[in-house]
């Protein structure tokens, strides 16, 4: 009898030593491709993905704007001082967000997400990775963060969210989350780790979001 | 100077053993080495001295960066050869304090300990990756990975790896030196068995040609206070760690030499 194989997958654990010592590379980040293929109606040009999130929330039900807000200054502050907030706020429960029609514009649809994020778990500094690690949506400003966010997805090989400690009360959420346009990562800043029923609704919402109609 | 994190994902797999022999080891060889105990549990003060329990330590630091080092470094008989205590500290620290909230303070540590002009800083952390071991590895040059041979033990290697590689995101500079052998037991089907299907798993250059057999002369020197080598029939078991001190530089010089000749 062989104790010890029945429990371990020897390529799995070949692979994870092999990656071990091997150089760790920063990646080169770029917005140019949002990773979605020509059936995906929400972008118009590339330039649209790679513009900063504008701040106000657009109503579900509310065609985009002829003249969007103001987009608000970037923030230049670490985000791991941005999230000292009131644990006990966050609701047990959170609302999902009111839907919004399947053929909004797709970052009309992030936006509507952003806000449920942010209001329901005091989530700040959102973005939103594609499948190559490219930045779909973002208001962070920290291509550090993104860094971070995509290697943790790529560690994590599809066991589930990561968070990681980035200040005094801040934690880095990363949720990975496959799409029918593929595997999407999902990353803010929250002052404490995001419990499990949390993430699961939060998935759950972030693939109603990036679905297509 | 180097710092070298001994870290393991499960307990009492001879880690301390294996910091303080492998320390002196580095010590007899020359090398200017600082041993930290970075376990609570103070393992390495527990080994050595009865008065190190008393001793200022590493989690002192922690709660107060502005102690002095040379509070915190307790000289040995070896001229070559320091050691900083766990401290006191350490006793509500046990176990509390997620990953990262120490960060700054391991590495100001790490920093402080380099401007005494160490050759190696080797750094016994406490079992599993979790709150300041994960900043310890976060900061340190260098890991080696201590595994029992004995099935549970390797049982535990894939979570090892899994962490580590997480790890490796936060401190991508960190070389992880390898997995080292402990508490073989030649004469056990199981403990052979145990690590040679580690031998098959790993790549070859992730695991020490070296072992750690298990003898009771490693429990015969932590009792006396001393690294075995010390002991008057420790001379094999000094031979042990001057081969896996051998191997140690022997990696180190590979992977400097490594990265002096990869291209930006």
């Amino acid at each position: 009898m062989d104790p010890i194989n029945p429990w371990l997958d020897p390529a799995e654990v070949r692979h994870l030593a092999e990656q071990l010592l091997r150089p760790v590379t920063p990646t080169r980040l770029s917005a140019a491709d949002p990773g979605f293929d020509s059936s995906f109606v929400g972008f118009t040009s590339p330039e649209s993905v790679a513009a900063p999130a504008p701040a106000p929330a657009a109503e579900p039900e509310q065609q985009a704007p002829a003249a969007p807000p103001q987009a608000p200054p970037r923030e230049t502050e670490a985000p791991h001082r941005k999230a000292e907030t009131n644990l006990s706020a966050i609701s047990e429960s959170p609302q999902p967000p009111p839907v919004a029609p399947s053929r909004t514009r797709f970052l009309e649809r992030i936006r509507i997400f952003r806000d449920w994020l942010a209001k329901n778990f005091h989530a700040t500094d959102i973005f939103i990775l594609d499948r190559e690690g490219k930045v779909i949506f973002d208001e962070s400003g920290h291509g550090r963060l993104h860094f971070m966010a995509r290697n943790l997805a790529l560690a994590s090989r599809g066991s589930g969210n990561i968070h990681v400690k980035v200040g005094p009360a801040s934690i880095l959420e990363v949720i990975p989350c496959e799409t029918p346009y593929g595997r999407i990562v999902l990353g803010s800043i929250v002052p404490e780790a995001l419990p499990a029923n949390h993430v699961q609704t939060i998935t759950e919402v972030l693939i109603q979001t990036a679905s297509p109609a | 100077m180097i710092s070298i994190a001994i870290s393991s994902q499960k307990g009492g797999v001879g880690k301390t053993t294996l910091s303080i022999n492998l320390a002196h080891a580095f010590a007899r060889a020359g090398l200017s080495t600082l041993l930290v105990d970075a376990d609570p549990q103070g393992s390495v003060g527990l080994s050595l001295t009865r008065q190190s329990r008393l001793l200022s330590g590493f989690y002192d630091f922690l709660a107060d960066p502005a102690i002095p080092m040379e509070r915190l470094i307790v000289p040995t008989r070896l001229e070559t050869f320091s050691l900083v205590a766990a401290g006191q500290a350490s006793d509500y620290e046990a176990g509390n304090g997620s990953s990262g909230s120490h960060l700054a303070r391991v590495r100001a540590f790490l920093r402080n300990v380099s401007a005494r002009r160490y050759d190696i800083c080797l750094i016994d952390t406490a079992a599993g990756l979790f709150g300041v071991t994960n900043d310890v590895i976060a900061s340190a040059d260098a890991l080696i990975l201590p595994q029992q041979a004995e099935p549970l033990g390797i049982r535990s290697v894939p979570k090892l790896l899994e962490g580590l590689n997480r790890l490796r995101i936060i401190n991508p500079r960190l070389n992880v030196l390898g997995v080292c052998l402990t508490m073989l037991q030649q004469g056990l089907a199981v403990s052979t068995e145990a690590a040679s299907t580690l031998r098959q798993l790993l790549p070859e250059e992730m695991l020490f040609q070296t072992a750690i057999p298990r003898d009771e002369i490693y429990i015969r020197a932590s009792a006396k206070g001393l690294p075995v080598g010390v002991l008057e029939d420790g001379g094999g078991a000094e031979t042990v760690f001057d081969s896996l001190r051998a191997e140690v530089q022997a990696k180190l010089g590979k992977s400097r030499h490594q990265a002096h000749i990869q291209p930006d």
